[in-house]
């Protein structure tokens, strides 16, 4: 377990530097953390509107949205989103967006 | 251009795949394949391969570890240089095999492996005991319920000398999972080794809630056992999942999903044996192997337990089965209440099956054997 600290404000996180409390500490300096330890340049409408379908999906359901899905709800192919976040939907996009980390055999 | 973590993909190469087979084949391969003609056996770990044009393939197999260092590798490439012009290859239960295309390269290649102690050992064709198909155990892996490199230099120490021979009926594949996710072949081997958990998991619910996904561990139970429940945590009402031990059977599926229910245990952990798996087609039809000790326990680092029961259905086996009989079809021609008596295995309850298919497995017929078991349960 580490402390991260990032504009003053410090977050618990796990040793690949997922969120440990998940949406209770999520904040957009946390996006803004991410950012730039995961290659991503400028901040777009569609890196939000990645972020939001996660968020939302996870709140209803619990889980984080198999790709498929991610994919059907923002409209972005696999391959945009790998644009967007160049470590992938999980390690990428939901790190970003506070979710737990991926688990099984990954 | 070195990487630049700041710029991570600027010159980013990807979606090569692996190098072409071809590139890397000894010429007297590359120039004879497809052509071979027949292949012979000529001692323990020595083969000749001899192609439609004459020409001949010599290989020595050697037992490998598996887990090895770049010295060990540096070593086998600086073997392969003096007498295989820089070739070798692995095979599929991780031996390395030297190829040379001249019988007196080929001996000079055996004197320098038996020259070299017992580091390269040559052996595993034939009706032998070859290397044995493991996992990563308590080197690398968070679910194991037994080691894997360990239990492995334990049995393949007792079973050498069937490693260098060939006196078996027909070839026993041994197998090792650490788990029960049984990466690798344990499930359809003639002898495998699988280790299994005997405690449910422990529940962290001041954590659980942050680091998983409680509908996926509810999802991986096979039994229905988990549950969504809710737990107080320094007054705080939390969502947890709640475990029925009268339904978990231990597989650790869930702990596999969610971190925050490990169930690893040094008492209740250990290792079951199965037996009469095959993957072959030849003669009889690929067999899963079937559970015939439920429970030995974990003693590194020499597993003794383990490497006795193995000794005995291998010799039991050896003296018992005819020719070409894989372990899998001796038992199933003696029928298995034999097979235990044979090998003196106690039965267990644990080793009939109450899976969902399970009816499938009970004897619907009158047809068995009068063993040793039948006979005490009758005198009652």
């Amino acid at each position: 377990m580490a402390t991260i600290e990032h504009n003053g404000k410090s977050y618990e996180v796990d040793e690949d530097g997922f969120l440990l409390n998940g949406s209770e500490s999520w904040d957009d300096n946390w996006v803004s953390y991410v950012k730039g330890v995961e290659g991503i340049g400028d901040l777009t409408e569609e890196h939000k509107k990645v972020i939001d379908a996660l968020q939302e999906y996870y709140k209803k359901n619990g889980i984080a949205p198999m790709v498929r899905i991610l994919s059907k709800t923002t409209g972005f192919p696999l391959k945009r989103i790998y644009e967007l976040f160049p470590s992938g939907p999980g390690k990428g996009a939901c790190k970003m967006a506070g979710l737990p980390k991926p688990t099984g055999c990954v | 251009m070195g990487y630049d973590p700041t710029n991570p993909m600027e010159g980013r190469i990807t979606d090569l795949g692996p190098r072409h087979y071809t590139e890397m084949l000894p010429p007297v391969i590359a120039a004879n394949k497809g052509k071979w003609d027949y292949h012979e056996i000529i001692a323990p770990g020595v083969l000749v391969h001899v192609s439609e044009s004459g020409d001949k393939c010599y290989t020595v197999r050697v037992g490998s570890p598996r887990l090895v260092s770049i010295e060990y590798i540096r070593e086998l490439c600086d073997i392969a240089d003096k007498h295989c012009k820089g070739y070798l290859r692995f095979t599929t239960r991780n031996n390395v095999e030297f190829m040379t295309d001249c019988k007196d390269a080929c001996d000079a290649l055996i004197a320098e492996l038996k020259g070299r102690t017992t580091k390269f050992p040559i052996g595993g064709t034939g009706a032998s005991i070859t290397n044995i198909v493991h996992t990563q155990g308590w080197v690398h892996c968070h679910t194991p319920a037994t080691d894997a490199s360990g239990p492995v230099k334990a049995v393949m120490d007792d079973l050498f000398e069937y490693f260098g021979s060939m006196v078996l009926p027909a070839q026993v594949r041994i197998a090792l999972a650490c788990c029960l996710n049984m990466c690798g072949a344990v499930h359809a081997s003639d002898i495998a080794i699988l280790g299994i958990h005997r405690k449910p998991p422990m529940i962290d619910h001041s954590r659980i809630t942050g680091v998983c996904e409680i509908p996926l561990a509810i999802s991986a139970c096979p039994l229905g056992a988990v549950k969504p429940a809710k737990a107080q945590v320094d007054g705080k009402e939390v969502k947890t999942v709640q475990v029925n031990a009268e339904r978990c059977m231990f597989c650790g599926n869930c702990y596999t999903m969610c971190p925050a229910m490990p169930l690893a245990d040094p008492d209740g952990d250990g290792i079951a044996i199965l037996v009469g798996g095959k993957v072959s087609n030849s003669k009889s039809a690929p067999k899963f192997s079937k559970l015939v000790v439920p429970f030995l326990p974990n003693t590194p680092p020499r597993w003794p337990e383990t490497v006795s029961v193995i000794r005995k259905i291998v010799e039991v086996y050896s003296k018992d089965a005819r020719k070409y009989e894989r372990i899998g079809e001796w038992a199933e021609r003696i029928g298995w209440e034999k097979f235990f008596e044979k090998c003196d295995i106690p039965f267990t309850d644990k080793s009939i099956d109450d899976y969902r298919l399970a009816y499938d497995t009970w004897r619907t017929t009158t047809q068995f054997k009068y063993t040793k078991a039948t006979d005490a349960y009758t005198k009652k």
